[in-house]
């Protein structure tokens, strides 16, 4: 846990030291995923559990990259988002998205689901997944 | 004996977690929970303050049973579209100690991306938080206001329901379903209070409509509420109907099953730090029966700090007359005329409350929250009041931290 912590602390520092452009996110889908492009009020809507069409996968709870997708998408912060879901978990009309360590993993389990949506660090993107959205 | 029960549920929540975390953790197995560890004083000892069908309420020395609870829930995922979720939850209701009920239990089947059904025990979303009423966590308040919430006893049913989503646009449509069977107990506060049993078919539907941060929400339920042991009442009706008024007693009754609808509308909004909620919510006896006609409504309004959200809430319960006119010749005895009018009439009451929340960690959050209760007709709705009836302002202070797992 505190390594996978003082990762994302060192992958932090390394975005803020690098342009500003290395630590844009992109929202992915699989390549078999016929979707081209989505609009990010869209795109939450599926981390929000407002939707079923398309099955969101979250980034480690308390990474930084995860508070700042929330943040832009749709303007909450961690224990926001966490109220909402326990709303939709608790009466039992949903389970919160399954997370991954990091923008790699997310990325693999994006890439082998073609309902899945996701959201990683711009430059870890590779010919896998199919970009959609990012996110200035 | 309270405090082992719920030590021993604190414990069995802390396994699960620990266990979570190990071997059962395959994946397709989740275990979540929730809970309040919350501590709330009145102002007197002259009558209590309590939640909706709670046994026993607050006076004017600490107490945690008010808001402390904990919910433990278990979904287990069989294939892709099939799962099965139980949940438990331990709190203090109509008896004199924590105890603990099997609140849901269901197979949830998913028939395409915008229809599920669920089949086996589940929720009623009789109003607009019904179903995460108990979860602290997922709400702004302390606590439902009970001038709202304790129109409907019912929580759960034992049945079927449907949910229907679909995206009109930026306009996120939901519809939900029920049909069932709900049985559970009342808590009669009248004299030295007691419990009744009940048995309801019930039947209902939900229609939201959510555009960015603003939710409304139509709801509509009508449960066959049969209860054949409500003490005070049988005693009263039996009297009736040995000095002759037998329809009168057959009108007021629930023994033999009458139809109770209740209609509301409400909504929430998170917009740019302001946060709201609001409903309005209608009882009407459908049968002829005692229980009384009611109007409620609440509205709360915050505004979010960062992590600290303030809020005010105003809520009100009112009368809206009785579906039953006692018979003229009944005047002819003063005290059963007085019993029955007095049993037709509404408890009436408004409450001021101001509250805080904050975030303050991870999954943790601690509210703070002040209710100024006035109690109108028959003392409103605080309990074990004295015979000659409470008409008093009572305080109500009450502290508490929600967690979800």
């Amino acid at each position: 846990m505190k390594k996978i912590a003082s990762a994302l602390l060192l992958s932090a520092i390394a975005a803020a030291a690098v342009p500003a452009s290395a630590a844009e996110i992109v929202v992915i889908v699989s390549k078999q995923n016929p979707a081209t492009r989505m609009f990010s009020e869209q795109a939450s809507q599926f981390f929000l559990g407002k939707s079923n069409l398309f099955t969101p996968v979250d980034q480690a709870d308390g990474s930084a990259i995860r508070n700042e997708f929330y943040h832009k998408v749709a303007d909450k912060d961690a224990a926001q988002v966490k109220a909402l879901w326990s709303k939709l978990v608790f009466t039992g009309k949903a389970t919160p998205p399954k997370e991954y360590p990091n923008s790699a993993e997310v990325k693999k389990a994006v890439a082998a689901d073609p309902k899945a949506i996701g959201y990683i660090d711009k430059s870890a993107v590779d010919d896998t997944v199919k970009v959609i959205l990012t996110l200035p | 004996m309270k405090k082992h029960l719920l030590a021993a549920a604190v414990l069995a929540a802390t396994a699960a977690l620990s266990a979570q975390a190990g071997v059962l953790d395959d994946g397709n197995l989740s275990i979540s929970g929730f809970g309040t560890v919350g501590v709330a004083q009145s102002n007197t000892d002259d009558v209590k303050f309590a939640r909706y069908n709670q046994a026993d309420g607050v006076g004017n020395s600490a107490r945690i049973g008010l808001d402390t609870n904990l919910g433990l829930q278990a979904t287990y995922k069989i294939n892709d579209w099939l799962s099965g979720t139980a949940q438990v939850l331990t709190r203090k209701a109509t008896e004199h100690s924590f105890t603990t009920d099997l609140t849901w239990a269901f197979l949830k089947a998913r028939i395409n991306d915008e229809v599920s059904v669920r089949v086996g025990r589940v929720v009623v979303p009789t109003f607009l938080i019904s179903d995460y009423q108990n979860v602290g966590y997922a709400n702004t308040m302390m606590r439902p206001p009970i001038e709202m919430y304790g129109q409907a006893p019912i929580e759960n049913s034992d049945g079927a329901d449907i949910n229907y989503q679909h995206a009109f646009g930026d306009l996120n449509f939901t519809a939900q379903a029920f049909a069932g069977v709900s049985r559970g107990k009342l808590f009669v506060s009248t004299g030295a209070g007691s419990t009744a049993t009940y048995r309801a078919p019930a039947r209902g539907i939900s229609l939201a409509g959510e555009y960015g941060p603003f939710l409304l929400r139509v709801a509509h339920a009508r449960a066959d509420m049969e209860i054949n042991d409500i003490q005070p009442i049988n005693a009263l009706t039996n009297t009736l109907t040995s000095v002759g008024f037998g329809q009168l007693a057959s009108d007021i009754t629930f023994s033999t099953g009458k139809k109770i609808a209740f209609t509301s509308i409400g909504g929430t909004m998170d917009w740019n730090n302001v946060v709201g909620q609001a409903e309005y919510a209608q009882r009407r006896a459908k049968d002829k029966v005692y229980l009384p006609d009611t109007n409620a409504w609440y509205a709360m309004l915050g505004y979010r700090f960062g992590k600290v959200l303030p809020y005010y809430a105003h809520a009100s319960a009112k009368g809206a007359g009785s579906s039953i006119t006692a018979p003229a010749a009944l005047a002819k005895i003063p005290a059963l005329n007085a019993g029955v009018a007095n049993l037709l009439t509404s408890a009436e009451q408004t409450t001021d409350i101001v509250g805080v929340r904050w975030d303050f960690a991870k999954q943790l959050a601690l509210k703070v929250q002040v209710d100024r209760v006035k109690p109108g007709a028959k003392s409103g709705l605080l309990i074990n009041v004295p015979a000659a009836g409470y008409t008093k302002d009572v305080t109500v202070v009450a502290a508490g931290v929600d967690f979800v797992f």
